[in-house]
């Protein structure tokens, strides 16, 4: 029998709101930007038997990794759960994603009886290794990238593991910063666990397990209904990411194939790339939450992130593939691969619903690191992540300056960043002629350049689309390349020296060096011929189209300023098209 | 110079999107009020006759004199929504132009790719970059070059521009180059607004500074003309009251000074209200209390604690209010200004109730709004609302709503609820409504969460004030969710917030970034900026024509652990720097970090990012008063109906009673309490009573049923 629709909303608004606070306590109290600014974290509530219920407002692509760390912590401890204990993990190969990410869990116990599992992963700012920041690509092995952590107790019994803090502590290069997070991680877990409590208390054990399978059936029919929507079939597509960070110009190949079988979605993975040298290798939880995220997107309707929502999709991946890796392969910038799997996806999506999808933004973020030690030998990290922009769709503009939405972080502030690091930002922009043309246009790039003031220091890097930039769909014409650029100079003359770099790298920098970074733009959608002209005047007006670039990929002639469509020369260039492709 | 009033009525004016609620003050103490429909093609209008009406005598010229005017507006704010503000451009930092359009990348929502970006409201046509820079410390890098400003002049004056912001990056530490750029704009273009971000908002953090200065600038000349219009509306009828208007953080500005700054008014309404519930709360001996605001498309709640409003800094126009969460910024256009921490959810009597496909009873966040209104309105929405529900169980008054004004069918909205929701919900008419109740009652929790746990405070430590009009009918399903268990209900909850402006005083708010470490401060050079501060709001308050004896000053830091990066506000003891004020907040610092995470830091060292001064004018108003009119109303004597108060209390025959015929003997729910400008439900479980200032206390009873 349906559960009743008013307590249903009644208690998934409360489950939402515990686990929202939980992940408000960390954004609050946490010492690291990426964990207060960047948000790179995410809370969840299991229920006793391990099922995800809820998740908190977090990064998308964090959706499909709490069941496999949950079914990690029940393979270890799961007959001897006790109430006061705290479980935490890192490792790729036990549960994990990349050895940053810190998985926590506490035990909810309810009158002596164990009731559930709050959880927080969380971006550690630092896990040791052989790069700061513990996310280089150019890690060959697993070893190289930090610290190591097993399912293993943080707490037993309420009592604090020591072995395992002074480990910690001493492998990783700000301590104090990792220690302090690792706090806030607890404090969010307790927030957590008295929240369930308080629920328990007020609907009692026995409904809120009912409420449970409600609340997983609710988002269960959401998938099944988004799924049935899309005509069955089989739908591939192929993406590549340029490169593994080791071995440069080998694109990497990420192969799709979507099976829609009415209600339900088989993605496998076959014909992508082996498992790579380079450190982009991706667990198969990370490409789960690419799928995830994608299938959400397109849903009409909101539900709840909750294990219900998993159980008409399935992934499947040949073991020792990027997308399914086996140890030592090295994972740290594993990021970069999930970005490419989403747009690979949308790219199959794209046949099937076109209506749907947009096409890809600018490929993921681009995260880079300034990190070393100055003359008094104390150690500071820097370390930021530059988007983005939205591809377009049916109907839809792309959109200038905006984060990806599968990684929803913020910018730093350059006042902050000038404030509080030797660096100063020379320049914040769009790039005109960038956005990938079309019907609707793809969204601009965007140019962050960053000059070094402070002693020699490391700097790491890691973008992608530079060999294969973000698709159009429908007719629509890809974005612009990303590109880096590094200032060798001062040079003896004082001036800069500007020269390419690869798409990801690891490379000292000394004083009055700087890097430039522009991402990809975004895929347009749609032929571009048959953009309005008022649409391309607007553009160039507001300086996101070059006039040049208005009659070449647009066929609208536009003169000025004052800036006005030139109708029969729009017609000519248009005609004009349209007799070559007759005569194709 | 002197502040005291000429003698005279006070008079409260609070612009709504349906309604304009005015409410009068005579020398002698009485209250009076007027509901009129808001005249949204001039304002003014509606104001007018308001006070016309009620002081009016013959040939359109008031009869009685009037003190001063207090104005709360959503002028500015609907201009923003509906992007009517004045064609802006905007002149940053060589390199820099795109940060207003890029501004922090983060959106409110991960999945929604139908989500679209406010456009910026200085197109990127009218955004222009200046040769210049400036470091962290406020040193000057390259020096400021004037030569393009021709060009950009002229650009301006040929798309018709008619206000420009000045941002450059580092100037809140120096704002040389953004003064001589004016300058040099003022010369070229004398009729434009220009606003400064080192004069709007000298504080660290770029986007958000220019973000600030460029709303500022896009609704000055909007508000500057309304404000102009509403002043020389008020002379053809006979006065040259001052007008003040309330500001977001609940102080007062002269007109003027709001012409100038319009971004310190922009969310005044809701600032008015928790201003009235301040001094209510006081007056009766409540410290801490959690307001309740529910209007016809959002519900606001806020906190007062040990008699205090609490601060925060950022506000966004325009952003989604279907959740409230902090984490949800991103959807508006971000200002940082002084605000009342007040959090806002799309929960309001307009809210629209539905079952979605996955079965769940949704209310909210769309919105009947006040026109088409609910479906009890008969004016073509036909989707069940929450007032609707509220009509069904009986909560609200079948036949018409507002005193009479508004007629509402109860036949309406039984069928709207029937096919909407109990139909495909498979529930019965009663059992449906009775959810769409509770559900809304459940989003009004989320927000009170908001202003609460997620700041450390426990709601059962606070007493809730229920005003707005819908606010009273829902207290007691929120309070009791919350294990709040004592309701406070004020008279005339539905122009409490037009109450509220009678009770605030003048208020004036400066900041500054000073960015340094409490260990190694330089008192002297803190002192000079405090006292900078202070001299800037001094000139600022003679420029009003008040007297600046009357001034009480008091001061805020933000401030941090070293190596975090977001503040607390703390006060500080006192204007004068030293080692006991800077001590004294640290640990009023930590006190308010622990209360919020439940721990300090290892380490005792602090940053002091920004000083606030604030300056509190006394211009000798009395703030106590008492209502004339319809608590004597006997209108509802004697009347009963059936009223559902969900599964286990079921359908109760309950009386309607006037607030004076309540009675000051605690008397048990259910109750209905009808008056003209709201409905105060006690249900079942509850008790109620008038104390001696005729609020409604509604009090949790243990025993009940």
């Amino acid at each position: 029998m349906p559960f009743d629709p008013v307590r249903l909303e009644l208690i998934k608004n409360a489950i939402g709101s515990v686990v929202d606070e939980m992940l408000l306590t960390v954004v609050r109290i946490a010492y690291s930007s990426i964990m207060k600014d960047t948000m790179d974290l995410s809370s969840a509530f299991c229920d006793r038997s391990g099922r995800m219920i809820a998740q908190g407002l977090s990064l998308p692509l964090h959706l499909g990794s709490i069941p496999d760390a949950m079914e990690a912590v029940l393979a270890e401890y799961g007959d001897a759960i006790a109430e006061g204990d705290v479980y935490i993990l890192n490792d790729p190969y036990h549960g994990g994603m990349h050895l940053p990410d810190i998985f926590m869990f506490k035990p909810v116990f309810v009158d002596g009886t164990l009731f559930g599992y709050a959880i927080l992963v969380a971006h550690h700012n630092d896990m040791g290794g052989r790069v700061p920041g513990s996310s280089a690509a150019d890690s060959t092995e697993i070893f190289q990238e930090g610290l190591r952590i097993p399912v293993v107790k943080l707490y037993d019994r309420g009592k604090a593991n020591d072995t395992m803090y002074k480990l910690l502590g001493l492998n990783v290069r700000q301590p104090e910063v990792v220690l302090g997070d690792v706090r806030a991680q607890l404090a969010a877990c307790d927030i957590g666990e008295r929240g369930m409590q308080d629920l328990a208390a007020r609907y009692g054990v026995d409904e809120l397990e009912q409420s449970f399978d409600a609340l997983l059936d609710y988002s269960e029919r959401g998938a099944r209904a988004t799924l049935r929507a899309i005509p069955d079939g089989v739908y591939r597509f192929t993406d590549y990411l340029d490169d593994d960070g080791v071995n440069f110009n080998q694109p990497v190949r990420v192969q799709v194939a979507l099976h829609i079988e009415g209600d339900s979605l088989t993605v496998d993975f076959a014909g992508t790339s082996p498992q790579v040298e380079g450190a982009i290798n991706s667990t198969l939880s990370f490409a789960k939450s690419a799928i995830y995220f994608v299938i959400r997107s397109i849903m009409v309707e909101d539900v709840p992130n909750n294990a219900g929502f998993f159980r008409p999709i399935k992934a499947v991946a040949e073991p020792g593939s990027l997308v399914n890796p086996l140890p030592p392969g090295a994972c740290a910038a594993r990021g970069v691969t999930g970005f490419r799997v989403i747009d690979a996806l949308v790219g199959a999506l794209a046949q099937a619903v076109p209506e749907r999808i947009r096409a890809p933004g600018e490929g993921g973020t681009t995260s880079y690191s300034i990190a070393g030690y100055d003359r008094n030998g104390t150690y500071s990290q820097f370390r930021e992540a530059i988007m983005g922009c939205w591809g377009a769709g049916a109907n839809r503009e792309g959109i200038d300056g905006v984060a990806n939405p599968a990684a929803n972080i913020s910018n730093a502030p350059i006042e902050a960043v000038e404030n509080s690091a030797p660096i100063r930002v020379e320049r914040y922009e769009l790039v005109t002629d960038s956005g990938g043309p079309g019907q609707w246009r793809g969204g601009m790039a965007v140019l962050r350049e960053l000059r070094y003031l402070g002693d020699n220091a490391r700097l790491q890097l890691r973008s992608d689309r530079r060999d294969h930039p973000p698709f159009g769909v429908k007719g629509g014409r890809a974005g612009t390349p990303s590109r880096n650029l590094f200032d060798n100079g001062p040079g003896a003359d004082g001036n800069a020296d500007w020269v390419d770099l690869a798409t990801k790298f690891v490379r000292p920098i000394r004083t009055g060096q700087a890097i430039r970074h522009t991402t990809a733009g975004g895929g347009g959608y749609g032929d571009p011929f048959q953009r309005p002209p008022w649409r391309v005047l607007d553009d160039v007006y507001n300086g996101k189209v070059s006039p040049a670039a208005a009659a070449r990929d647009y066929g609208v002639a536009v003169s000025g300023p004052p800036w006005r469509v030139d109708t029969a020369k729009t017609e000519a260039l248009r005609c004009a098209r349209a007799a070559t492709a007759a005569d194709e | 110079m002197n502040n005291a009033a000429v003698p005279g009525v006070r008079v409260g004016v609070d612009i709504g999107g349906t309604f304009t609620d005015l409410v009068i003050l005579t020398p002698d103490g009485r209250l009076e009020k007027r509901k009129i429909p808001s005249t949204p093609d001039d304002y003014a209008e509606a104001i007018i006759a308001g006070i016309l009406d009620a002081l009016g005598g013959a040939g359109g010229k008031i009869e009685t004199p009037i003190a001063e005017i207090v104005h709360a507006t959503t002028v500015a704010t609907n201009a923003i929504l509906e992007r009517r503000g004045a064609r802006t451009a905007l002149i940053t930092t060589e390199g820099f132009r795109d940060v207003l359009e890029l501004r922090r990348i983060r959106i409110p929502f991960s999945y929604d790719l139908d989500w679209e970006k406010p456009p910026p409201l200085a197109g990127r046509a009218l955004r222009f970059e200046v040769r210049e820079r400036l470091d962290h410390r406020g040193a000057v890098l390259t020096p400021l070059d004037l030569s393009g400003l021709d060009a950009i002049a002229r650009t301006c004056r040929e798309e018709e521009v008619a206000a420009i912001a000045i941002c450059f990056l580092h100037s809140y530490r120096n704002p040389d180059h953004e003064r001589r750029v004016r300058d040099a704009i003022a010369r070229r273009l004398p009729v434009v607004h220009i606003s400064l971000s080192s004069d709007i908002l000298p504080e660290l953090h770029e986007f958000e500074r220019t973000s600030t200065t460029v709303v500022n600038a896009y609704v000055a000349p909007l508000i500057g003309r309304y404000l102009e219009n509403l002043r020389r509306r008020l002379e053809e009828i006979g006065t040259a009251a001052p007008i003040f208007v309330m500001q977001s953080n609940g102080g007062l500005v002269p007109a003027g000074t709001a012409a100038e700054r319009p971004v310190l008014i922009i969310e005044s309404g809701p600032a008015a209200g928790v201003i009235a519930a301040m001094r209510a709360a006081r007056e009766i001996g409540h410290d801490n209390v959690i307001t309740l605001d529910m209007g016809g498309t959002t519900t606001k709640a806020s906190i007062i604690e040990d008699g205090q409003i609490l601060r925060a800094r950022d506000y966004e126009v325009g952003g989604p209010v279907s959740v409230s969460s902090r984490l949800m910024r991103g959807g508006g256009y971000l200002l940082r200004i002084p605000v009342i921490d007040i959090s806002e959810v799309g929960a309001g009597g307009g809210s629209i109730a539905a079952i979605d496909s996955g079965g769940a009873l949704r209310v909210g966040p769309h919105s009947a709004g006040a026109a088409p209104g609910p479906a009890c309105y008969g004016r073509g929405n036909t989707q069940p609302t929450v007032t609707d529900a509220n009509l069904v169980l009986g909560f609200l008054h079948d036949g018409s709503l507002a005193g009479g004004a508004l007629p509402v069918d109860r036949g309406l909205a039984k069928s709207a609820v029937q096919s909407a929701v109990a139909g495909p919900a498979n529930l019965s008419l009663l059992e449906a409504a009775h959810g769409i109740h509770m559900i809304a009652n459940s989003n009004m929790v989320r927000a009170i969460k908001t202003v609460s746990v997620e700041r450390g405070r426990d709601p059962t430590d606070f007493a809730m004030m229920a005003f707005g009009g819908a606010g009273p009918i829902h207290a007691a399903g929120v309070a009791e969710a919350l294990r709040i268990r004592r309701i406070i209900v004020p008279p005339a909850p539905g122009l409490f917030s037009a109450f509220g402006l009678l009770r605030a005083e003048v208020e004036h708010h400066t900041a500054r970034t000073v960015l340094t470490a409490t260990a190694d401060a330089r008192f002297d050079a803190l002192q000079s900026i405090i006292d900078e501060m202070a001299d800037s709001l001094k000139q600022r308050i003679r420029a009003e024509g008040l007297a600046e004896e009357t001034i009480d000053f008091s001061a805020l830091a933000d401030m941090r652990y070293l190596g975090q990066s977001s503040e607390l506000m703390v006060p500080l003891s006192e204007l004068r720097i030293g080692d006991a004020v800077l001590r004294a907040a640290e640990d009023a610092f930590e006190v308010e970090y622990e209360r919020l995470f439940g721990h300090r830091a290892d380490h005792r060292a602090f940053e002091l990012v920004n000083i606030h001064v604030i300056a509190t004018i006394d211009r000798g108003v009395e703030h106590g008063a008492c209502w004339d009119g319809d608590a004597d109303d006997d209108s509802v004597a004697g009347r009963h109906r059936s009223v559902y108060f969900g599964p286990e209390a079921g359908s109760r025959e309950t009386a309607i009673v006037s607030r004076r015929a309540l009675g000051v003997d605690p008397r048990d729910g259910p109750i209905i309490v009808e008056e003209y400008d709201s409905t105060v439900v006690v249900p079942p479980g509850w008790r109620a009573w008038r104390d001696g200032q005729d609020n409604i206390i509604i009090d949790f009873a243990e025993a009940a049923d």
